[in-house]
């Protein structure tokens, strides 16, 4: 089904599916979350947004390493600064991060990880926007709840750099992030955190393609074919600097 | 991915990389939206944003939890990976 985006006062056709889950993940980032509080989660929106001006992160962009160059950052918001050291590199120059300046963050690593998944969602909905030529949204208003602060039992660090679930140490009465989405490497990357994979996988999938589709090559679920699809996915992933 | 011969197989690939390499860029999107626009339709071009977005995004949880490939990519990318000696590359 389709409905429609206006885009310069101009409908555009785009899969209700699709608005839907924009809607929900917005709902979502502004909502307490498993480590973050709502307000939180829409101040970490907030620096994302304004990293990009940073000029330490400027600086570091251009070094050769990243890791030669101390200093603050230009931070809008009052998290701690690590917290705000995090939300700028995943910004402006995730594909330099290492292991070793992950476990180096003094931040908890379930915290970073919802940093993670925060940024995720708000890349997807923001770089959409850009892409079609329509201004980013303004962030909701907060809403009010506390944090669950709940760490799956189950979590190992086993796969990633970060501790993450394997769909067989899921507990009884936690949430699970893969009956869904499936359970591939890029689901159980922010698994320590599974509503985050959940929120984001959600939104992923209408932007892309749900995992069943992705191999059926014998459909087109979309208005441009799995070849487009690809050829578009290889290209913003060479250019995102991501070669998973 | 940047291989000429790559885009030009695959029906309206300059079109679409062009809206590609525009977004990252943020120059001439307004032509390179139009383009697609054009050559593909409204729908198409719908959906060509939604995939940037979707990789524009998933490389956050990628780079940022430091996952490895899966086995099956592991294999399919040995060979590539060799020739371009990524595996040099430290982490």
């Amino acid at each position: 089904m389709l409905s429609e985006i206006k885009v310069g006062g101009e409908p555009l056709p785009i899969r209700e599916s699709l608005v839907r889950e924009m809607e929900v993940a917005w709902k979502r980032l502004a909502g307490p979350g498993t480590w973050w509080t709502g307000a939180e989660r829409l101040a970490i929106a907030a620096e994302a947004r304004h990293a990009t001006n940073c000029r330490l992160c400027q600086r570091r962009k251009e070094a050769l390493s990243p890791y030669t160059h101390d200093g603050e950052h230009d931070a809008m918001c009052e998290l701690a600064p690590a917290a705000v050291e995090a939300i700028h590199r995943l910004v402006t120059d995730a594909g330099r991060i290492t292991e070793k300046w992950v476990r180096s963050l003094d931040l908890d690593e379930t915290k970073y990880v919802e940093i993670i998944g925060v940024l995720a969602v708000l890349t997807g909905l923001d770089t959409l926007h850009g892409a079609l030529g329509l201004p980013l949204t303004q962030l909701p208003a907060a809403m009010p709840g506390e944090p669950v602060r709940q760490k799956p039992q189950g979590a190992k660090r086993n796969l990633a750099w970060v501790e993450t679930v394997a769909p067989e140490d899921v507990g009884a009465g936690e949430p699970n992030p893969y009956p869904l989405h499936g359970d591939k490497n890029i689901h159980r990357g922010i698994s320590l955190v599974p509503q985050e994979v959940i929120n984001f996988f959600d939104l992923d999938v209408e932007l892309y393609m749900k995992d069943d589709e992705i191999r059926d090559f014998d459909t087109e679920y979309r208005a441009i074919s799995h070849a487009q699809i690809e050829l578009i996915a290889g290209r913003t992933s060479a250019l995102a600097g991501c070669f998973y | 991915m940047s291989d000429q011969g790559l885009v030009d197989s695959i029906p309206n690939g300059k079109v679409l990389m062009d809206l590609v390499e525009a977004v990252f860029a943020n120059a001439d999107l307004a032509e390179a939206r139009q383009a697609v626009r054009d050559d593909l339709g409204d729908a198409a071009f719908v959906d060509a944003c939604g995939t940037i977005a979707s990789f524009s995004a998933v490389v956050k949880i990628a780079d940022g939890a430091g996952i490895p490939l899966e086995d099956y990519k592991e294999e399919v990318s040995r060979e590539i990976r060799q020739e371009l000696s990524i595996n040099e590359f430290v982490t």
